[in-house]
């Protein structure tokens, strides 16, 4: 027995080795490195200063109205000069780590940080919601798992402080005169952070210490929920402040560039695209910490010896996956958000994303998303296996693989899918004359929101699986009535609301009236919203539910996708007002549709139960795929987003003058992101091992005095 | 290790594997050489170079491709190089391209100003192997790419210069988001936005200026707004209109049809609409004098003029 575990430990350190091994190794591969001018590193001086002149009118210069309002002249302002302040030999701006490239090691170190920070901000938000969950319907399991994350959270918490110590040393020792100057402008943040940190870490602690004391009575349970909130606060106020240092290098603003002088520290940490990032990563990290509990469901249910134990880690996995799901289908609106800010804060860095060096990063990320919604999906079909009375629904799943598939070989398709001079000459034009039209954004969004509902469609179908006749919603009593009100109201305030909007929005005559049939499309998916509502109290829900979903696929996805086209050819601005209809119009169909089906099957005979435990290994092997595409993802969205600034650390303020002031190719950062991804796999592999190491002994002592106990009383 | 880990951790390095597998196909296609190069002298990588950080779409479209018209068109340019080239007595429609990349102020098309930045100075300061790169996908727009021979003119492309580039000081302490405000402000006499595009924000009476601190000087700001008529964006000539009666006009033509045309006049800081009949029109011509007030200067403090300038620097 002790020798199984002996060989054990040495095969974990042995891959620790291994990892170890190639992070020093990598960095040193020359080969695989590709800089535009890696060679010397000059800082010459700026221009020379130079002065404006006063202005010089041309005889009939026309001439706007005298100025009311009070003030010193600009034409006083020609003896102001434009100056542009001498080089001056300065501190060190760059070191190396050991020889090795700085950026890299910033890279892997702020990557695998970041990783283990989405984890433990991530988690906490799951755990909570679960312990409600299980405290308000009586079911222990749901405690126990919260308790099992929480603990996992105490080992990988560690680490995260660890990393983010490691990241700020290299920060701070490689790029000296940058973190002088984010010191010089965000320094009050800092202590902020500081004290927050301390807040989360109080937390955390008391929260998973407490638990057991913290049981028996309501109101000591509703104290160790809100320890768990206040630990989501301290945790999700952390994550602000920090995106606020990174997205002031995206998009600065509140200080004067030359100088970094702060004019507002107000603008510069609520900068343009705080938010948007903010929401992004907010979900993200939902989504992460669904996708990583459901994995490491997934490992303990394979390792699983016994029925009990494979039934528990099954349930454990389902839940993993369904918070996922949840959270990736807001994710691409999020996503879209964020994308359309960084166009607003600067339109060349927009470009630069979609249409240049970044555009085919999105090519990597539809295929990554892709197998996400196909795994999702695919695991839910599976999991109907479990569900006696599911082979009703059975015959949709090839049809929703037909339909996530077409629509993922859409998203697929690049824009400007390189031709040959030849294949250029043979066509006549520089795109392809048919995939054109499935590589712009009107077809990339049709389809995406196409696979959202498609994957909502196969959840419903699950919860289905074991529900038999429903009872009349008239029978639903007033939580009935006032759930459907509600979702309702919320969908037409949404719909309403940005249709009134719309009609306010300043653009040119010729080009606004491209924006009516939006604003008619939200008033006939509200209609439509109503509509099903009033077949729902009609005891009439599944009409509904096929109504909302045939009328939102016609204008969301079918009808916007053609209009798309008219609009990106005669009217381009109007393509960011399409995009919030169109998520408007599925969200509103999401919303409606799942309050429809939750109050309808409420009550409903079970047809056969759920058989925990009783799903195909490939099933677990889907979360799996769920949980290392999700790293992966993060990975590279995490290389599109800081690479987005190019050659600049702080955007248009502070030029990288490194050696290493050029975008690595996609490859290059395949293999590093690859990397990253098998590290913080293995560490936190090592750290869930860890965490786990005082239970087995705690269970091998009791197995022992049992032993004991059992051999004293046969004697 | 039990089985299960090892199947479990063989899966993870298979997926991991695959992604690289997956980022080095799309290296490959997205030409930049399999993914062994930065990018690599080839069209595709050139094009994205052009649409992307080389930042020439701000000034050039490509047929239906793009917007800009402060440079021309580049549709067809092979051919119209190999025009020039002959009239100018070089060798041949390569050298006409690399020569006005190499110093854009040699040949200016003509009807087009001298605007164009040496893209190997900052802030765009593109490598040599990107030039060339650009270089090859012109060479598509209207004929083919010739790599090799593009090559041979390697070291005529400087290197990409390694000056710092020091951000532009405004002689008094503003902030470009004040500077937003006065350019959409309309309760002012003169106000930007209602005649130039910001961010989709404004009328389209001037150039668009969205994206335009990439591509121009606090310098050329300064002197755009003081001096009006100095530098005047290709499309943006005022036309002088007498009409048979002998009314004249000044103004920007907004359309044009065959019967009549459509003249943007300024008139006490409004800009208003005139329809002219054609057969009504005895004499039209260029001006030499922009439509945009040359008084701005006065009309702004120096703190608001410097704002806008620097609203403008941050437009990238």
């Amino acid at each position: 027995m002790n020798k199984k575990k002996l060989m054990q430990l040495k095969s974990r350190i042995a891959i620790l080795f291994f990892l170890s091994f190639v992070l020093l190794v990598i960095p040193y591969s020359k080969q695989v490195f590709s800089a535009d001018d890696a060679a010397q590193q000059t800082v010459e001086g700026g221009a020379a200063a130079s002065g404006v002149e006063l202005p010089q009118f041309e005889t009939g210069q026309p001439t706007a109205p005298p100025q009311q309002a009070e003030g010193q002249p600009a034409g006083e302002a020609g003896t102001a000069t434009a100056t542009v302040e001498e080089e001056e030999a300065g501190p060190v701006q760059y070191r190396t780590f050991f020889g090795i490239d700085s950026r890299v090691v910033v890279w892997i170190v702020s990557e695998l940080h970041l990783m283990f920070a989405a984890f433990v901000l991530g988690v906490p938000i799951f755990a909570v919601i679960v312990e409600i969950v299980g405290f308000k319907g009586g079911d222990q399991k749901y405690d126990k798992m919260a308790k099992e994350f929480t603990k996992l959270l105490s080992a990988a918490f560690a680490t995260t402080a660890s990393l983010g110590g490691l990241l700020g040393f290299c920060l701070f020792g490689l790029y000296p005169e940058f973190m002088s100057h984010m010191t010089n402008v965000f320094a009050p943040t800092m202590y902020v952070y500081a004290l927050m940190f301390f807040g989360e870490a109080f937390t955390l602690y008391a929260y998973y210490y407490s638990w057991e004391v913290l049981k028996g009575t309501a109101f000591k349970k509703w104290f160790h929920i809100i320890l768990g909130v206040m630990l989501n606060l301290f945790g999700t106020s952390l994550m602000f402040l920090t995106n606020s240092w990174a997205t002031y290098m995206m998009s600065p603003a509140g200080v004067v560039p030359a100088t970094g002088k702060v004019v507002s520290l107000y603008h510069a940490f609520y900068n343009p695209l705080w938010m948007p990032v903010n929401i992004h990563r907010l979900i993200a990290n939902v989504c992460f910490g669904g996708f990583v509990v459901g994995a490491y469901a997934a490992v303990k249910f394979l390792g699983a010896k016994t029925e009990e134990e494979k039934a528990h880690y099954d349930w454990m996995g389902y839940v993993g996956n369904f918070i996922g799901i949840g959270a990736l289908i807001p994710l691409p609106f999020a996503g879209y958000w964020l994308g359309r800010e960084v166009y607003s804060s600067s339109p060349v860095m927009g470009n630069i994303m979609m249409g240049g060096a970044f555009s085919w990063t999105f090519i990597i990320q539809a295929i990554l998303i892709g197998m996400l919604f196909i795994g999702a999906n695919y695991y839910l079909w599976l999991g109907m296996s479990r569900i006696k009375g599911s082979e009703r629904y059975t015959k949709y799943i090839k049809f929703l693989t037909m339909i996530i598939f077409m629509c993922f070989a859409v998203w697929l398709t690049p824009h400007n899918l390189p031709l040959s001079g030849e294949e250029r000459a043979m066509i006549g034009e520089q795109y392809h004359p048919f995939s054109k039209y499935f590589g712009v954004m009107a077809a990339k969004n049709a389809v995406v929101n196409m696979i959202i509902l498609a994957t909502f469609f196969s959840f419903l179908i699950y919860r289905r699986s074991n529900k038999g006749d429903t009872v009349p919603f008239s029978e639903q009593g007033k939580a009935g009535k006032i759930g459907i009100f509600s979702a309702v109201i919320f969908s037409l305030l949404m719909l309403v609301s940005y249709a009134i909007s719309l009609n306010f929005v300043e653009l040119e005559a010729s080009v606004k009236v491209f924006v009516k049939p939006l604003i008619r499309c939200l008033y006939i998916q509200a209609f439509f919203v109503c509509v099903a509502a009033f077949l729902t109290f009609k005891n009439k829900g599944k009409l509904a539910q096929t109504l909302l979903f045939a009328v939102t696929a016609c204008i969301a996805v079918l009808y916007f996708w053609y209009y798309g086209f008219q609009v990106m050819q005669k009217a381009n601005l109007v393509l960011r007002y399409l995009s919030v209809t169109q998520v408007s119009i599925v969200m509103s169909c999401l919303i409606t549709n799942a309050i429809i089906d939750i109050f309808m099957f409420r009550k409903a005979k079970l047809v056969g139960g759920i058989i925990w435990g009783k799903m195909p290994v490939r099933s677990q092997y889907a979360l799996i795929l769920l949980c290392v595409v999700i790293v992966i993802l993060m990975g590279l969205m995490g290389f599109i987003r800081s690479g987005l600034r190019m050659d600049w650390h702080i955007y248009g303020i502070m030029q990288d003058t490194s050696q290493w002031a050029y975008t690595p190719q996609l490859s290059y950062m395949g293999r590093i992101v690859g990397l990253i991804v098998a590290l913080f796999l293995g560490l936190v592999t090592f750290v869930f091992w860890l965490a786990n190491l005082g239970e087995k002994k705690v269970k091998t002592e009791v197995s022992d005095y049992e032993e004991s106990a059992g051999y004293e009383k046969a004697h | 290790m039990n089985k299960s880990m090892l199947k479990v951790t063989a899966f993870g390095i298979a997926i991991i594997g695959f992604y690289i597998y997956i980022t080095m196909y799309v290296s490959g296609l997205s030409g930049t050489g399999g993914g062994e190069s930065a990018g690599g002298v080839t069209p595709e990588a050139g094009e994205s170079v052009f649409w992307g950080d080389g930042q020439c779409s701000t000034c050039h479209k490509v047929g239906s491709s793009g917007s800009a018209t402060r440079g021309p068109d580049q549709e067809g340019l092979v051919s119209r190089a190999d025009e020039r080239a002959k009239e100018l007595g070089m060798a041949s429609g390569l050298d006409y391209i690399i020569e006005s990349i190499v110093e854009p102020e040699k040949h200016v098309v003509h009807g087009y100003d001298k605007i164009m930045p040496k893209v190997y100075d900052p802030p765009i300061m593109l490598s040599r192997e990107k030039i060339l790169a650009v270089i090859a996908y012109l060479q598509t727009l209207g004929g083919e790419a010739d790599v090799p021979a593009i090559m041979k003119y390697k070291d005529k492309i400087p290197e990409a210069s390694k000056k710092k580039v020091k951000p532009w000081i405004p002689p008094v302490a503003v902030d470009a988001k004040e500077g937003e405000k006065i350019f959409f402000d309309e309760t002012r006499p003169v106000t930007c936005g209602k005649c130039h595009v910001v961010n989709g924000k404004g009328e389209k009476v001037g150039p668009e200026l969205t994206g335009i601190g990439a591509v121009q000087t606090p310098e050329y700001f300064l002197e755009s707004i003081l001096k009006p008529s100095a530098k005047i964006v290709k499309g943006y000539e005022t036309m002088y209109v007498i009409t048979t009666d002998g009314i004249p006009y000044n103004g920007l033509i907004k359309s044009e049809t065959e019967s009549e045309i459509v003249l943007l006049k300024e008139e006490s800081g409004e800009i208003e609409d005139v329809i002219i009949t054609k057969t009504d029109i005895a004499e039209m011509k260029k001006q030499e004098v922009s439509i945009m007030p040359g008084n701005i200067g006065e009309l702004l403090s120096v703190r608001d003029f410097y704002g806008v300038i620097s609203f403008l620097q941050s437009l990238k």
